[in-house]
């Protein structure tokens, strides 16, 4: 009976991943060229998600909240549904950025309560698992550019401010460069992070079933990739620029060198 | 050869002296050839700008000019010459050279670092050269200066910040937004300064232009001026929040802008940086709108203490500037010496040649049939011992060219070889 329930839980974990897309592109490319079909795929994919609860809640007789998954999924569908109503009453798009990969990570946690078979392919599972590292480690990268030149940007706006002509910043780039840099860098880090998180997730189930959920590094991982989702909202929605900016993508920078620490040893498991 | 330059510029006279003293660019020629036609010159070229007006000449060695370019510059003029002798200047040889050079790069200009001499010493350098007055030695020291002025500025930042209000402006403009390119511009008030900065904006590429002024009429002027649109005074706050840089000139005896309103306006932006310039007396736009994040507010007292600064900031560079030419001036003048000395040592040479072929020749007939290894042995070994004798004396002359004592060393070799 669960597993009827799980798989439209995953149906509609793929559906929500087409807003997922919407929101990489959107940061990305700074346009929103999906969203028509990130809507029309988020709908059917709550539909799916309200069929999977259904389904659960027969099943055990009461509201299904009683573990991590059964709430993660629940929370999920709740957000989804809000997005939804606040889409349709104010039309607040921008707000897709944040709550589509939101509800998509939320789904895909949910779908993982019972495990699938083992990895087929060793070779595969190696793989997996260096596409992983490589993603992670380049959203990395443009997160520590994306905190340089915030920082710069912030250093050169004070500069500004003040109006004391040929100090030593004047070697910096104009903030409109800056500006420029910073949209990119988080957009790519957003979007390598997003990734990374989704391969190590679907990894963590596939090698170790549920077991690794409870881990404090996991949690670790999940509030950095929430606080890039955090900081590319805030940017894309209420322009958040300067000294607030620069403050959050250095947090987020710093948030990233826990979580990298906390996983060292990783390439262990390669030999496992 | 001696070189000459006489003259007077913005620090040495005033305004009614300089402008009775310049030239015509028509009259040019004709001057460049009177001037030519005096004892002893042999090249000459007049640069005359509004702040400067110089006469340079290089004249024979042993030909007296005591104040012959003073004269000529009175008598072409029409001025008396005691009336001009205390504002003009005289440098000569290694001094001339220098001052050469401080003009062409623009640090004797009003404005240090100003672009334009170059533009007007080039002209004064290709107006000799179409009449023939500079060729050889003066030529040297001209296109060397033009290079010595290209030098300065591109390894200084003598030229680099802006010196006017107006340009301040847009040289803050880029430090906020990189390029103007597609940047819409509002100008609040059509007033002169305004009209002046909006130039500039536009110039370097700020194409989208507002315009609001109290006075109909004149916003329309202003807006035909850079084919911009005209809002309404009365709703010219609507359409802020699209605009990226804002300049304000409007005559209102209030604040026409203040806090509470831009950070309405910056909020409907989403915080993208906006450049307020503010060059209204009294201000226009409340002095507290600068504590706004991404908000710039400059006002003229502001954008004056940039200029000040930039000033500064050049005469710094300028210092640089004067190393570089005291370095340019030592390396030309071992060029000049080093040729004014080759001649000797090519007669030298020539008179030690000719030393060898004859001796050769005397004891040829002594030295019998001879094979060609043994005909080029003998060459090699002449040749050798010429070399060897030359060497001396013409190092000697090499490093005594060009300095004041090095004169009888010249002298001497000239006698002990017998070069006249």
């Amino acid at each position: 009976m669960h597993e009827l329930s799980i798989f439209w839980l995953r149906a509609a974990a793929a559906l929500y991943s087409v807003g997922l897309l919407h929101a990489i592109l959107t940061v990305v490319r700074r346009s929103a060229p999906l969203f028509r079909g990130a809507i029309g795929a988020f709908r059917v994919g709550v539909i799916l998600h309200l069929v999977s609860i259904v389904e659960r809640g027969v099943s055990v007789g009461h509201l299904p909240v009683d573990n991590f998954y059964e709430s993660a999924s629940v929370c999920a569908f709740l957000i989804a549904l809000v997005f939804l109503f606040v889409h349709w009453r104010y039309q607040f798009a921008s707000l897709g950025v944040f709550l589509f990969p939101l509800v998509f990570v939320l789904t895909l946690l949910g779908g993982m309560e019972i495990p699938v078979a083992g990895w087929q392919n060793r070779s595969v599972r190696d793989a997996w698992l260096v596409v992983h590292v490589l993603l992670i480690l380049l959203g990395y990268a443009a997160l520590l550019l994306t905190a340089v030149a915030s920082v710069f940007y912030l250093v050169q706006e004070r500069h500004l401010k003040k109006k004391q002509p040929r100090a030593f910043f004047d070697r910096l780039p104009p903030l409109g460069t800056l500006d420029n840099l910073i949209t990119s860098s988080m957009g790519f880090a957003f979007a390598f992070i997003t990734l990374g998180v989704i391969t190590a997730s679907t990894w963590a189930f596939i090698e170790s079933g549920t077991r690794w959920i409870r881990q404090a590094k996991i949690g670790i991982a999940f509030l950095t990739w929430g606080v890039c989702l955090g900081m590319v909202f805030l940017r894309t929605s209420a322009g958040w620029r300067g000294r607030k900016a620069a403050l959050l993508s250095v947090f987020a920078l710093g948030l990233s060198a826990v979580t990298w620490a906390a996983h060292v040893g990783l390439r262990t498991l390669l030999t496992r | 050869m001696r070189l000459l330059v006489t003259g007077v510029n913005h620090k040495t006279a005033p305004v009614e002296v300089r402008e009775r003293l310049a030239f015509d660019q028509n009259a040019l020629g004709a001057a460049l050839r009177a001037l030519m036609k005096r004892a002893g010159v042999v090249e000459a070229v007049i640069l005359s700008t509004c702040n400067r007006v110089e006469v340079t000449a290089a004249v024979e060695e042993d030909c007296p000019v005591d104040d012959m370019l003073e004269a000529f510059l009175a008598e072409e003029r029409g001025f008396d010459l005691d009336r001009i002798q205390p504002h003009l200047y005289r440098h000569e040889g290694r001094e001339a050279i220098r001052h050469i050079f401080r003009v062409a790069a623009s640090l004797d200009s009003m404005m240090v670092g100003e672009p334009q001499i170059l533009g007007q010493f080039k002209a004064a350098y290709a107006a000799a050269k179409a009449e023939g007055t500079v060729s050889g030695f003066l030529e040297t020291v001209l296109t060397r200066a033009i290079s010595v002025a290209k030098r300065v500025r591109t390894e200084t930042e003598i030229g680099q910040s802006a010196v006017s209000v107006s340009y301040a402006a847009v040289e803050l403009a880029r430090e906020i937004f990189g390029t103007l390119a597609g940047k819409r511009v509002m100008i609040v008030g059509a007033g002169k300064m305004s009209e002046l900065a909006a130039r500039h904006l536009r110039r370097a590429g700020a194409t989208h232009m507002l315009v609001t002024n109290r006075t109909h009429s004149r916003a329309e002027e202003m807006a035909r001026l850079f084919e911009a649109e005209i809002v309404e005074y009365d709703r010219f706050k609507a359409a802020l929040s699209e605009m990226d840089i804002v300049i304000t000139s409007s005559a209102a005896p209030h604040y026409i802008l203040r806090k509470d309103e831009m950070r309405r306006v910056i909020e409907a932006r989403r915080n993208r940086p906006m450049f307020l310039i503010d060059i209204g007396v009294p201000r226009n736009v409340e002095p507290a709108v600068n504590e706004l994040d991404n908000v710039f507010l400059y006002d003229i007292d502001d954008l004056a203490k940039v200029v000040d600064a930039n000033v500064q900031a050049r005469h710094k560079e300028a210092e640089e500037g004067e190393a570089i030419i005291a370095e340019e001036v030592e390396r030309l003048m071992e060029r000049l010496s080093a040729r004014a000395v080759a001649p000797v040592i090519v007669s030298l040479q020539e008179q030690l040649e000719q030393l060898r072929c004859a001796e050769l020749e005397r004891v040829r007939g002594r030295l019998g049939q001879l094979t060609p290894q043994q005909e080029e042995a003998i060459e090699a070994l002449t040749r050798g011992i010429m070399n060897k004798i030359a060497h001396g004396p013409i190092a000697e002359l090499r490093k005594n060219a060009g300095r004041p004592n090095g004169i009888p060393v010249v002298d001497t070799i000239r006698r002990v070889f017998r070069l006249d």
